[in-house]
Order: C-alpha cells, then sequence, then structure tokens
C-alpha cells in the first residue's frame, strides 16, 4: 500500500526545535524528514518529493533567506514549493525580507503545535 | 568473584587518600567492603598479584588506569525524570525568570553535572518538549558532564533498559525512544544530538571554568559523597559556573547553605533552590 500522508521537510539547526515540529506534525499524521541547514534543506529537496518546507531563518552554513532564493530559482516544479518561514525574529523587516525571498507565510516562534500543524495542513491542501 | 583482597590499614588509607585528591569523594573504614571489591575487580582487570603492584600502575600517574579507577568509584543509578518536581519548578518559574533577561533567539544553557550515564540531561529535553511552550524560541544548550568516561561514552549512545524508564509514560517512551530489543531502548537521535557530553571534575576548577556560564545547573547527589573541603572548593566552581541570576537545584538531601553563603535560597511552589545573585556585592 503506498503512504499518502504529506511530506513535510523541517529546516533547523537546532535538534530540540526539530523534535518538537516533528512532534506537532506527525500527531496529525504528516510524514517528517529534517534538515540541519540550508544546503542540506536543498540536497534533501533535490532527491525526495516534499509537499512543505518549514525553514528557520537563523542556521549556519545556509541560512533561510538563502535558501529560500536558491529554491525559487530552481526549475518547476521544485521551485514552486510552499515555504512556511519561522523566526525569533518578529520585526516587519524581517518579514519583508522572507517574503521578497519568497516565502508563503511567516511565523514567529515561540509557535504552538497546534498552530504549526494548522498552517501545515493549510498548505499542504489537507485542511478540512 | 573471589573475596577480595584484605587490604591493611595503611593500603587503604593510601588508597582512599589517592582518590580523595583525584576525585574530592571520601571513603572511610565504615565503605572497606565497597572499596576492597572495587580494588579486586581493577586488579584483577590489570593482572596485579598484590596491591602494592596495583599501586605502581596508579603511582606512575598512568592515565587510563586512574580513569578506569574512578570510573569504577562512582555511582551510576539513576533514572529518567527523578525528582521531577525540579524539572516542573524548571518550566514554572527558572527559565520565565531567566528568560526575562534575554531576547528571543538567545542561548539558554542547562548543565547537568554530574550526569551519569545521561538520564537527567534527557530527561531535561524531554520534560522541555513536553512542557516548555518556548522551546524553540531559545537557543536551547543542554550539556552533561561526569568525571566517569564509561558513564559518559554511554550517556552519548543514549540506550537505556527498562529500569531506567520506569518513570516514564509508555506515551513517552514510544514519542522519543525507539525501542532496540526486549529490553533496551535508544533515545532519538534528535534528543542525543541536543545534549553534549565532557569529562568535567567538579573540583578541578580548570575543567570547570572551561564550560562556560549556565543560566541553570543541576548538580544532585554529587556533593554528599565529598567532605567539607571539596563540598565547598566544588560550591565555588558551579558558583563561577553560573551567569548572574543564575539558578541550581540539588538533591533533595542536600542543602547549599551548610556549604557555602554566596547562593541566595529561593523558594519556589514545586522545589527549593539556589541562586546565584544579580547584583553582586562588593
Amino acid at each position: 500500500m503506498t503512504d499518502t500522508r504529506k511530506r513535510i521537510l523541517i529546516i533547523d539547526d537546532a535538534a530540540l526545535v526539530r523534535s518538537y515540529y516533528r512532534a506537532a506534525l506527525e500527531a496529525h499524521d504528516f510524514r517528517v524528514e529534517e534538515a540541519l541547514n540550508g544546503l542540506e534543506g536543498l540536497e534533501k529537496l533535490l532527491s525526495q518529493s516534499f509537499d512543505l518546507a518549514i525553514v528557520d531563518v537563523n542556521m549556519p552554513r545556509m541560512d533561510g533567506i538563502t535558501f529560500l532564493k536558491a529554491l525559487r530559482s530552481k526549475e518547476l516544479p521544485l521551485s514552486s514549493l510552499p515555504v512556511l518561514v519561522t523566526s525569533t525574529e518578529a520585526g516587519p523587516q524581517d518579514m519583508a525580507a522572507a517574503r521578497s525571498a519568497g516565502a508563503n507565510y511567516y511565523l514567529v516562534k515561540p509557535i504552538k503545535q497546534e498552530t504549526l500543524a494548522e498552517y501545515a495542513a493549510i498548505f499542504c491542501g489537507s485542511h478540512p | 568473584m573471589a573475596d577480595p583482597p584484605p587490604l591493611t590499614t595503611e593500603e587503604f588509607s593510601r588508597l582512599v587518600e589517592f582518590l580523595y585528591r583525584r576525585t574530592g569523594m571520601v571513603f572511610t573504614e565504615a565503605k572497606r567492603y565497597y572499596v576492597e571489591r572495587r580494588i579486586a575487580e581493577r586488579m584483577a582487570a590489570m593482572s596485579s598479584p598484590s596491591f602494592a603492584d596495583y599501586f605502581v600502575h596508579l603511582r606512575g600517574e598512568e592515565r587510563k588506569e586512574v580513569e578506569e579507577l574512578i570510573n569504577a568509584f562512582t555511582v551510576n543509578e539513576t533514572y529518567f525524570y527523578r525528582e521531577d518536581y525540579q524539572l516542573a519548578c524548571l518550566t514554572t518559574d527558572l527559565l520565565d525568570a531567566r528568560v526575562k533577561t534575554k531576547r528571543p533567539g538567545d542561548a539558554i544553557r542547562i548543565w547537568s553535572a554530574p550526569c551519569s550515564t545521561g538520564e537527567e540531561p534527557y530527561s531535561i529535553a524531554i520534560w522541555l518538549l513536553e512542557n516548555w511552550k518556548d522551546v524553540d524560541a531559545y537557543e536551547i544548550e543542554i550539556v552533561g558532564s561526569d568525571i566517569d568516561t564509561d558513564a559518559l561514552e554511554a550517556a552519548a549512545e543514549g540506550i537505556f533498559g527498562r529500569r531506567a524508564l520506569m518513570r516514564l509514560s509508555p506515551d513517552l517512551i514510544a514519542r522519543y525512544f525507539h525501542q532496540l530489543d526486549d529490553e533496551r531502548w535508544q533515545i532519538l537521535d534528535d534528543l542525543r544530538q541536543s545534549v553534549s557530553f565532557s569529562r568535567v571534575n567538579l573540583i578541578d576548577t580548570r575543567q570547570t571554568r572551561a564550560q562556560g556560564g549556565f543560566d541553570v545547573i543541576f548538580c544532585r547527589n554529587v556533593l554528599i559523597y565529598f567532605d567539607d573541603e571539596s563540598r565547598r572548593v566544588a560550591a565555588e566552581n558551579l558558583y563561577d559556573n553560573l551567569l548572574p541570576g543564575g539558578f541550581i537545584c540539588l538533591g533533595h538531601t542536600e542543602s547549599m547553605s551548610r556549604i557555602s553563603p554566596l547562593f541566595e535560597i529561593c523558594r519556589y511552589s514545586d522545589a527549593i533552590v539556589y541562586r546565584k545573585p544579580l547584583e553582586l556585592s562588593a
């Protein structure tokens, strides 16, 4: 039987945060993969298909904004993958930077587990 | 195993003096059987025919054997969510007090010392995931330190038996561990990666300093093994390792007031903890 669950890639350098988001999403029946930075995130997106990426902004090696710009410059359909940006920065300039890099939405940390699962469902098209 | 070789009074005191200088732990005549059993293990491992022969290895500062000896004398009996009222205190009071001095995205550093085979630092990680709403809003760094290198190796591997997990609900075990066989569970990779481990002797100021400043330190059930002098040195080292306003949690039978006047006592609904004052008086 094929697995019909929606697939989400979490890109965050903090292991505890990945674990927290994974728990939130798995409780709502999403399949979760993880990457530790933007570079590893791109690599995973090139080799597997996903329905959504959730990406942190501040990360070593490749930050979330650089990741977004790189992703949006790829070919379709990869470049059109929905991306939810998460960050502790709540300033309008931070949100504007993410938007102009190609973010579909921006959530400020701390993020409640239910909130994350709800936005995931919206962007994966599985929201009731 | 054969009966341990009886040590002469002089051999016994040379050995406990050596252990004391290296670890701060005090073993009296009352602990003779415990000491002799462990020495018998080490002598067998080194094929030493006599205590005098074995002691040459220690006196010669053979690093490996000194380490093995210390490992044999440390107590690594613990379990997940032990004294969890302090974990409750961590998330209801201590972290909220700490983040008042911080911005989202800043580091929060928590030290488990001694951490034994990892139950305590991993308990902290799981507890935070389950109980702290701001867990993704700060750069949480959990460090586990111990003097026992075997324990640290086991901690990094993160494999636990039924007894270590006895206080965790089946739901928590299912979500944070994967089962290896009937008797062993390994903690998930993300949790293993969320804790870093280092070898630290609490009475070695050079080693404790290298760990940097912490917001909260869990130092439970180790000071009871020290004598007054080592206890005072350890308390001063821990004090240096706390950021101003940082907290230290001791075991429930321990009291910092008897050891050092440096700390303020804080009574919260879940626990009594000690704090390094925010404003240092001259």
